[in-house]
């Protein structure tokens, strides 16, 4: 299982307008293109999750995530800001890059928890975050995922 | 979305948080939670009983008996409908009960709270 299996090009967006922690994890979501009321909800629990503690996990990135019945299956989602936003991350720095990763409670394929243990390993690598700023299109961030084999 | 089943949707999201982080092994969202974002999972699961409650309390008494009646004898009281299938007992749902999440509707076999996810 490799992470580029789970990106398609309509879930990246590298232009978030988002001034706050709320707006950029509603525009996140709205990528995933859920019923309002599911929309809803699910903004609910990510809240819920930041609540615990910021899953900003530093060097300007950020990976919020929560299990939620309103998906059917696994869901992954990137953007990018431009000026990165405070999201109380556990470096105090501000964020700009934002990996969302949604799944069901039921989830036959297992593969949530594999999945966020593999986009925490792509962001430990140390070029990571100059190459996630130098992308122009949703395609380069696919090559990037290609390149990185994680 | 009948508000109740909303309710219900967050407890059960908040519960299988909430079990996860139990689950203290490698590789288990107890440790990524600890070692990628440092999260304190007792602490974490603690927070969340409290929601969890707070939550329970506001559900209505009729709605209220059954979710409890369910949560003791499964882990999820809130099935998802795919396909037509509940997803609590993997029975097909009765072609006459409407795939609406505007009324609060349980399954006939197992008895779990229906979410049609499609």
């Amino acid at each position: 299982m490799q992470l580029r299996e789970f990106f398609t090009e309509d879930v990246i967006k590298l232009d978030l307008q988002g001034a706050s922690k709320d707006e950029i994890l509603k525009e996140l979501i709205s990528l995933l293109k859920l019923p309002e009321k599911s929309e809803g909800i699910l903004f609910k629990m990510l809240k819920r999750r930041e609540n615990l503690g910021s899953t900003g996990i530093g060097r300007g990135i950020a990976i919020p995530h929560c299990r939620s019945l309103v998906v059917n299956h696994l869901r992954v989602a990137f953007g990018r800001r431009s000026d990165a936003i405070d999201f109380k991350a556990i470096d105090d720095k501000p964020v700009s890059f934002f990996f969302l990763i949604v799944a069901p409670p039921l989830e036959v394929s297992n593969q949530y928890l594999p999945v966020l243990g593999k986009i925490a390993q792509l962001c430990r690598e140390p070029d990571v975050p100059e190459k996630l700023a130098q992308i122009r299109t949703p395609d380069q961030f696919l090559e990037l995922l290609d390149q990185k084999q994680v | 979305m009948h508000p109740q089943l909303e309710i219900l949707l967050e407890l059960q999201d908040l519960k299988a948080q909430q079990r996860e982080l139990a689950e203290a092994t490698a590789d288990t969202s107890h440790e990524i939670e600890r070692k990628v974002f440092r999260v304190k999972p007792e602490d974490a699961a603690a927070q969340l009983q409290s929601k969890i409650e707070e939550m329970e309390s506001v559900l209505a008494p009729d709605v209220a008996d059954r979710y409890r009646i369910i949560s003791r004898r499964r882990n999820r009281a809130v099935a998802p409908v795919l396909n037509g299938i509940c997803y609590g007992c993997f029975m097909t749902v009765p072609t006459g009960v409407p795939p609406s999440n505007d009324e609060i509707r349980w399954c006939e076999h197992c008895g779990s709270f229906l979410y049609f996810v499609d």
